[in-house]
């Protein structure tokens, strides 16, 4: 069980340091296609930022809104890794082959950027729900967990 | 469109698996509909692909378009496309099956079915995979759901679910320490291009204790004797809805996998400091034989004595594999279709004696015989397989089997598959003594088996001795790929 932190170091450092971390890792997962980093770096960016705000204000905190509500996603992110190999397939070539990704007005570069870019958002979605419901399931007993009528269980 | 079938039998169940938590949320009932619905849709699929692989030749899928040894490649040859038929049947079936057996806790549990679907779409991908890191990301896929199914149940499975977790992620490690000293050595992962470089390497140490983790770390995925310890307790304890699947498929695939790395990477004949890997080998598969089946005929619990018998039966596969010779090859893989098949057949027995009597040890048994005539119907044609009598596919897998020993000269091979046929035999005996016996005290209600129970255990019945029937024609197009290099 983890209470909500009550030292206003804590809480004021946390109000500063939670964008900067949801920002920086934004940041690494869309230049993950120059440089180090990409998806997974990002999404575990992301991630340990939404735990720092249930470690500091608590589960139940509105600043933890987007903690609880991530936890629906679980399977979002596969679904849109799926999704765009999927399409690559359907405009006729192999799976998650950007050459052939279906979006009109585009020149070939551009069609890889985009296919690489929502295939790692879909594995930065996975990571971060993974590592926000290891936290949670870690620190938590399944009835202290707040959640809306039973789609997630 | 058909050159996509690889990735559309793996999409299939991986898709419906992430998407079920959605489509279900609001209706719990539909998970099993889904469910069986998807296993059909690949049923029908499978076919299609073993159909169009034999027409046309094995199908290499290059993902995103990159070439193999740059890109990651699947390989879908007749060995693939076969196997791939018996797990969407043994799923379909299991499924079928389940509705009767399976626990009022699971049955409407979104995760469960999750869980179902994402094993065999990991499994699908060990048995594509034609690269060495892809089948351990795959075999990971598949045991991390295997681990979490033989939880489900609850109670004390949790205990032999920790147990094979932290075995399995054992197993798991060395086979990652073993690629990484083949790709250390030749500098690639794909199988077909390490076993290009390799032969010239045999003499060095990296090679030889990469190819012992692997061997090792897959040895405990499929099972084999010594490291077989986690097996019995974890099946015997599963949700009984369950355990056909995971009992014929996840330590055969795993098996397999250690077979395509065995007949690419090792020649017959190669010595690693004066050791013949393959004598050694097949020397490992008599000792998991016989003393599989030796350790099934002391068992008193019957699941606990079918996950014996198929520990045995793996060892039985891997002596076929490692005679050096096509013969003993085809038989091998032959038996390991039959044994999925049979295996899934044994637990759902199990499952159905003790879902309507109650009744887990041979004690309990006793006078079953007389009261249900669907399940010694059943009960009889197994251990007709079990056994190896000719008209089910078991005869013809041991025959070649041992045909394959003889055309090696290693004799005690051939005598080693016999005796544990014996051992088979004996104990099949010991449960037909207690199955047909009069009950000692307790009289049994006469109980309406279910029309799903029936299609299920008709269907899996039928489907062994029509593997027998069809034995020529398997053996023709598995010869003819073993013939042509890729297996």
């Amino acid at each position: 069980m983890i209470r909500p932190h009550d030292s206003a170091i804590v809480r004021t450092l946390g109000r500063i340091v939670i964008p900067v971390a949801q920002l920086f890792g934004f940041y690494v997962l869309v230049f993950g296609q120059f440089g180090p980093g990409g998806g997974f770096v990002g999404g575990v960016v992301i991630a340990a930022s939404m735990i720092l705000a249930i470690l500091i204000f608590g589960i139940d905190s509105p600043d933890s809104t987007m903690a609880r509500n991530i936890l629906h996603g679980d399977g979002l992110g596969l679904l849109i890794f799926a999704g765009v190999g999927g399409l690559c397939m359907i405009g006729g070539g192999q799976f998650l082959n950007y050459t052939y990704l279906q979006i009109p007005n585009l020149d070939q570069a551009s069609q890889h950027f985009i296919g690489i870019m929502l295939t790692q958002i879909g594995v930065a979605v996975d990571v971060a729900v993974t590592g926000v419901s290891i936290a949670i399931s870690l620190s938590f007993d399944d009835d202290e967990i707040p959640q809306d009528e039973g789609t997630h269980g | 469109m058909s050159s996509h079938l690889p990735i559309l039998l793996f999409l299939v169940p991986f898709v419906m698996g992430v998407s079920m938590p959605i489509l279900a949320a609001k209706r719990r009932s539909w998970c099993q509909h889904l469910t069986l619905g998807t296993f059909g849709l690949m049923l029908i699929l499978s076919m299609v692909n073993l159909q169009v692989v034999l027409t046309e030749g094995p199908i290499e899928y290059a993902f995103g378009g990159w070439a193999v040894p740059v890109g990651i490649g699947w390989l879908d040859d007749p060995l693939a496309a076969i196997v791939i038929l018996t797990l969407s049947f043994v799923s379909f079936i299991s499924i079928i099956y389940g509705r009767v057996v399976v626990s009022s806790k699971l049955e409407k549990n979104v995760q469960y079915y999750t869980l179902i679907l994402i094993l065999v779409s990991g499994l699908v991908g060990v048995v594509f995979a034609a690269d060495l890191f892809n089948v351990f990301v795959f075999l990971e896929v598949a045991a991390l759901t295997g681990y979490a199914l033989v939880g489900a149940a609850g109670g004390k499975s949790l205990v032999y679910a920790l147990r094979y977790l932290l075995l399995g992620s054992f197993g798991a490690t060395l086979y990652l320490l073993g690629l990484s000293h083949l790709y250390v050595a030749t500098g690639t992962l794909n199988m077909a291009d390490i076993a290009l470089v390799l032969p010239g390497l045999m003499t060095s140490t990296a090679v030889a204790a990469g190819l012992i983790y692997i061997f090792l770390g897959l040895s405990i995925k499929m099972a084999l004797i010594p490291l077989h310890s986690w097996l019995p307790d974890a099946y015997a304890n599963a949700p009984s809805s369950v355990t056909p699947l995971l009992a014929s498929t996840v330590t055969k695939v795993a098996l397999l996998a250690w077979v395509r790395i065995e007949y690419s990477l090792i020649t017959p004949g190669v010595e690693v400091s004066h050791v013949p890997v393959l004598v050694l080998l097949e020397e490992i598969g008599v000792f998991a034989a016989l003393i599989g089946g030796a350790l099934a005929l002391i068992q008193t619990d019957i699941k606990r004595m079918f996950a014996y018998g198929g520990i045995s039966h793996i060892g039985l596969i891997l002596i076929g594999v490692s005679l050096g010779n096509a013969t003993g090859f085809v038989g091998g893989m032959f038996y390991l279709i039959n044994d999925a098949v049979m295996q899934a057949a044994l637990f759902m027995i199990a499952g159905a004696v003790l879902h309507y009597y109650r009744a887990s040890t041979l004690e309990q048994l006793r006078g079953v015989g007389r009261k249900s005539p669907w399940l010694t119907a059943a009960l009889v044609v197994v251990a007709v397989a079990m056994v190896g009598l000719p008209p089910t596919g078991g005869f013809f897998g041991k025959w070649n089997i041992i045909l394959g020993a003889l055309e090696a000269q290693h004799y005690f091979a051939a005598f080693a598959v016999i005796a544990s046929t014996l051992l088979t035999l004996g104990y099949f005996l010991r449960i037909f003594a207690c199955w047909f016996h009069q009950p000692a005290s307790v009289e049994f209600k006469p109980i309406e088996i279910s029309k799903s129970m029936r299609i299920s255990l008709g269907t899996i019945c039928v489907s062994m001795i029509v593997l027998g029937l069809m034995s020529d024609s398997i053996f023709q197009f598995l010869l003819a790929s073993v013939a042509s290099g890729g297996a």
